[in-house]
């Protein structure tokens, strides 16, 4: 079997993007080559200028195609006597086959003349040469660019491309440049031309001349290295979330440096330290072994050592300058009291038709106000508001303006500095939270209280403006504003109408495009399909899911709830036949349409099994009503199943449709008071048996 | 390595590269960038290779001379290679070691960073170079500017030199960096970042930078339509710095910030689309000349 290299070498590749760029040559070459009918075991491998794919167990030929073209009809094809016509010659003459090789097919449409060609398989390399370039050409990255004449378009400028199969150049070209068996070591390690044989030889030279090509083995050495220089200074690495793979997207040799800091710095919020080390320079802090910061960290370089400590006193000289800057920037922050920044958020525009911050501030302390009475939180509401009025001053500080990612905890932590109360500054602190699907809530009531009012408040305003997620737009990130309300009602079992707190919302705002009515049905309906996909990734399933969400789930708590009993409940023996019949009420109801009565008289009932189900009903419900007042919806389902004899005995001896329009109604009445009291919990006919 | 030698090493080396050294711009811009040997040199067909340093102004960046590291007014070396070389990148570590940087002995890298200026209607793409975690140089393939899709494509290097010399020396403040032999870059400017900050902080005044915004605005027009594209972008360039000086004094409005952008990015794109019609009724002057026609081959009756 042939093994097939290339290797493209272009100018560094962001980071980000080389693990799905590998994925993508990957697939496309493999999917290629598949099309012409060959196969073979792909690997790929990257570093921060190169691209690199290697093919296993390749053929060296393409298989011989057969090909079966389907001429003439039969009929056409051959005279009276059995001999072929003119047409016939005429066809295998076309095809390049022998009259007598033609054979015939049966088709629906008759009978016709076939030639079956024989394609001759074509050198594998042929094939490569023809796929290779639209594959890589066509890749495509979240941020393309073009180069020198501006004809090409790709991720970064291409400098060389080597192809080689089982060692001899497959000559094609790639926006340009010339494919060869020539490629560069690392760029300041080695000035060195390589000239690749094969395969192997190609992964010896590079290391050769320091470059790892397996992203896989640069992780892993990373990893070990920052364990490891960790451990000689005392500590071990805090948590990389991530980091050690952009660290070995973003060199071509793994090599990592252990540098420190002068422990003043350690006075500084951990969490201005941590930004400034992971975010801003993409370093590694190192923690003490019980956890604490330690004034030391851990720098990825692009070198296999430090020969003259070059790099170890750069790392250390530009952290030190960060830290010094947010040094500046804390100590000027923390002159000047959050209240008094106040006045600066009508500077801060949040949204061009929503007004200024200060606007927003505005609302989100009545808003605040509001939820917590909603929510029986009364005794909250004096921080909530609080906490409210200073939420989003840290916007106009020095530090949230240069490091972004801290708005809220630089804010929390400013708060808690000036000596606001805990439930006051860890509401700031915590008011993105969630922010991801692995963040927990807010800490306390009242910052769930704030974090709930400004979500609340940016949905119904951005609905009000008609400004509604579409696709994968969302540029407001409205999706996870709706996914944090619901999870925060969720996690913390508390119970609100939506629709009421998104109508005294929307009322705050003003004025806005959109009706209320029209703008909140359609955020009602936003908010339920947010509520679909918590509920499903709680392992829910689908049908239980829908019968309880079409119907009313302005509190989500309760609906929460209500999937949970329908879910335990569900696999009861009498479970099932309580589902069939829910269906056939609803049928039933939906068949005879128009106006029912609400309330069944028993007078009108003259069927044994018609008054015993009215019996059982009524006597259920009074049961029923005090369960689901008191969300007890297991215990009231278990009733409801128990309802599924006297059910079933009256779809077996009662009539419903009778012509007497009394009776008719009298007994529609009764199915309706069951299915409003059932749906109450969910609609049982959306659920599969 | 001092000040004055890092801008005196960086014009001789890329003027070694073929570069012409252009001057610095003498009205006041936020970056080496809206230099029109940048801006307005990006756009069409002809070749440019253009070095230069620029002083740059970010009113908000002032902090009254007491911060090490912010400066109001920064000096860049801004370099501009159109159509981009392919071996830019080499060229440009070439560059570092002309200042004594032996790259074998360092962490370099190249590491994403892609540029975008909304008042220019500008983007390009490319990276911030980090020499041990410390970044140097901005490096930038233009992709647009005034609006305009560009090719051939231009290849912008950007060193920060207040920065690049404080590396280089170990300096903790910018103001002890060292511009000439014995004399701190401190003594030459402390006291002007001091005076600006305090003024654009606390003095300016606030009703006479909207009336030049506007004033600018208006000449801008009456220039671009007496067909004076260079004029209009000057004043395009008052128009952009009047505008950060009131942005950074906290004088612009939120709702008035997105239509102020918008108001110089549409002098910007009319000042980039007129400078690409001025240079092609001059016939592109910079194009190099067509290649000469080969040589004539003598008859060969003739030579025998």
């Amino acid at each position: 079997m042939s093994e097939f290299l290339l290797e493209i070498l272009a100018e560094e590749i962001p980071a980000g993007v080389i693990g799905t760029a590998r994925k993508d040559l990957l697939q496309g070459v493999a999917k290629g080559l598949a099309a012409e009918r060959i196969n073979g075991t792909f690997f790929t491998y990257s570093t921060s200028r190169r691209l690199v794919l290697v093919a296993k167990d390749l053929p060296e030929m393409q298989d011989d195609a057969v090909l079966d073209v389907v001429g003439p009809p039969l009929s056409a094809a051959l005279d009276k006597e059995g001999n072929w016509t003119k047409a016939a010659e005429g066809f295998a003459r076309s095809q390049g086959v022998d009259l007598g090789t033609l054979t015939v097919t049966t088709t629906p449409k008759g009978k016709y003349v076939v030639a079956r060609k024989t394609i001759e398989g074509r050198p594998t390399t042929d094939i490569l040469a023809d796929i290779l370039p639209p594959v890589i050409e066509k890749m495509t990255f979240p941020r393309m660019m073009r180069w020198g004449d501006g004809r090409y378009n790709w991720v970064r400028p291409v400098h060389s491309i080597v192809a080689l199969f089982d060692g001899l150049v497959v000559p094609l070209t790639v926006f340009g440049v010339e494919s060869s068996r020539t490629t560069m070591g690392h760029r300041t390690l080695s000035k060195a031309r390589l000239i690749i044989t094969g395969v192997e030889d190609y992964f010896a030279k590079l290391r050769l001349h320091h470059v790892e090509p397996d992203f896989i083995e640069r992780r892993r050495v990373l990893q070990e290295k920052a364990e490891s220089l960790a451990g000689e200074a005392g500590g071990v690495p805090a948590h990389a979330g991530g980091l050690v793979e952009t660290w070995a997207d973003l060199v071509e040799i793994p090599g990592l440096v252990c540098g420190s800091f002068d422990p003043a710095f350690l006075a500084l919020p951990e969490e201005v330290l941590v930004t400034s080390m992971r975010e801003h320079q993409k370093v590694l802090p190192v923690r003490s072994a019980e956890g604490t910061m330690a004034p030391f960290f851990l720098a990825v370089s692009d070198h296999t050592t430090d020969p003259k400590g070059l790099i170890v006193q750069g790392n250390e000289w530009v952290l030190e300058a960060r830290f010094a800057d947010a040094k500046f920037f804390f100590e000027e922050d923390l002159r000047k009291p959050l209240e008094d920044r106040l006045e600066f958020l009508s500077h801060l525009q949040f949204q061009e038709k929503l007004g200024d911050y200060r606007a927003k501030t505005e609302r989100l302390e009545n808003l605040s106000d509001i939820l917590a009475s909603q929510l029986g939180k009364e005794d909250q509401a004096v921080w909530a508001l609080r906490a409210a009025r200073l939420l989003k001053t840290d916007l106009v500080t020095s530090m949230v303006r240069e490091f972004t990612d801290l708005q809220g905890v630089m804010g929390g932590i400013y708060a808690r500095y000036q000596g606001e109360t805990d439930e006051v500054w860890q509401a700031i602190y915590d008011q993105y939270l969630p922010a991801s699907a692995e963040d927990g809530l807010p800490r306390g009531d009242v910052g769930a209280i704030t974090a709930l009012a400004d979500r609340i408040d940016t949905l119904t305003g951005l609905f009000g403006l008609g400004l509604v997620p579409t696709g994968s737009k969302d540029p407001y990130a409205l999706r996870r504003a709706g996914l944090g309300v619901v999870r925060i009602l969720l996690e913390k079992g508390w119970r609100l109408d939506l629709r009421r707190a998104c109508e005294a919302a929307f009322a705050l705002h003003g004025s806005l495009p959109r009706e209320a009515e029209e703008a909140l049905s359609e955020l009602y309906d936003f908010l339920i399909e947010r509520l679909r996909f918590l509920l499903d990734k709680r392992g829910f399933k689908y049908d239980e899911i829908q019968a309880v969400l079409t119907t009313d789930c302005g509190d989500v708590t309760d609906a929460l709830d209500r999937v949970t009993a329908v879910a335990a409940i569900r696999s009861q023996e009498d479970f099932v036949p309580l589902s069939l019949a829910f269906k056939r009420i609803q049928n039933i109801l939906v068949q005879a349409g128009g106006e029912i009565p609400e309330e069944p008289v028993p007078g009108l009932m003259s069927e044994d099994a018609e008054r015993q189900l009215a019996s059982d009903f009524f006597q259920a419900k009074f049961m029923l009503d005090m369960l689901n007042e008191k969300r007890k919806y297991q215990e009231a389902l278990r009733i409801m199943a128990s309802l599924g004899p006297s059910l079933d005995r009256f779809f077996k001896e009662v009539m419903v449709m009778v012509d007497d329009e009394a009776v008719r109604n009298n007994r529609l009445s009764l199915l309706r008071a069951m299915r409003d009291n059932f749906s109450r919990v969910a609609r049982f006919n959306e659920i599969q048996a | 390595m001092n000040f004055q030698n890092l801008i005196l090493k960086l014009s001789e080396f890329w003027a070694s590269k073929g570069c012409l050294i252009e001057q610095p711009y003498d009205i006041e811009v936020g970056a080496g960038t809206m230099h029109p040997a940048t801006f307005l040199r990006v756009l069409g067909p002809e070749p440019w290779r253009c070095g230069y340093v620029q002083p740059s102004r970010r009113p908000a960046d002032g902090r009254y001379g007491e911060n090490p590291f912010r400066l109001v007014k920064h000096y860049q070396f801004q370099l501009v290679i159109k159509p981009s070389p392919i071996d830019i990148q080499d060229l440009y570590i070439e560059s570092l070691m002309a200042l004594g940087i032996e790259p074998a002995d360092h962490d370099l890298r190249f590491e994403e960073d892609n540029w975008e200026s909304p008042t220019l209607g500008a983007w390009g793409v490319g990276w911030q170079v980090l020499l041990d975690g410390m970044e140097i140089t901005q490096f930038t393939y233009f992709q647009q500017a005034g609006g305009i899709d560009l090719a051939p494509i231009t290849a912008e290097i950007t060193y920060g030199l207040e920065r690049l010399t404080m590396f280089l020396t170990k300096k903790k403040s910018v103001y002890d960096i060292e511009w000439a032999p014995g004399i701190p870059y401190g003594a030459v400017r402390k006291q002007e970042e001091y005076e600006i900050s305090k003024y654009g902080f606390e003095v300016a005044d606030t009703g006479f930078y909207q009336d030049q915004f506007e004033r600018s605005e208006a000449e801008a027009r009456r220039a671009l339509s007496a067909g004076l594209v260079l004029a209009a972008f000057d004043q395009t360039l008052k128009c952009s710095h009047t505008f950060n000086i009131l942005d950074a004094r906290g004088a612009v409005s939120a709702t008035d910030r997105v239509g102020v952008i918008r108001r110089v990015r549409d002098l910007a794109v009319a000042c980039a689309g007129a400078y690409v019609e001025s240079r092609k009724a001059l016939g592109f002057p910079l194009m190099p000349p067509p290649e000469p026609p080969a040589e004539p081959q003598m008859p060969e009756e003739i030579l025998s």
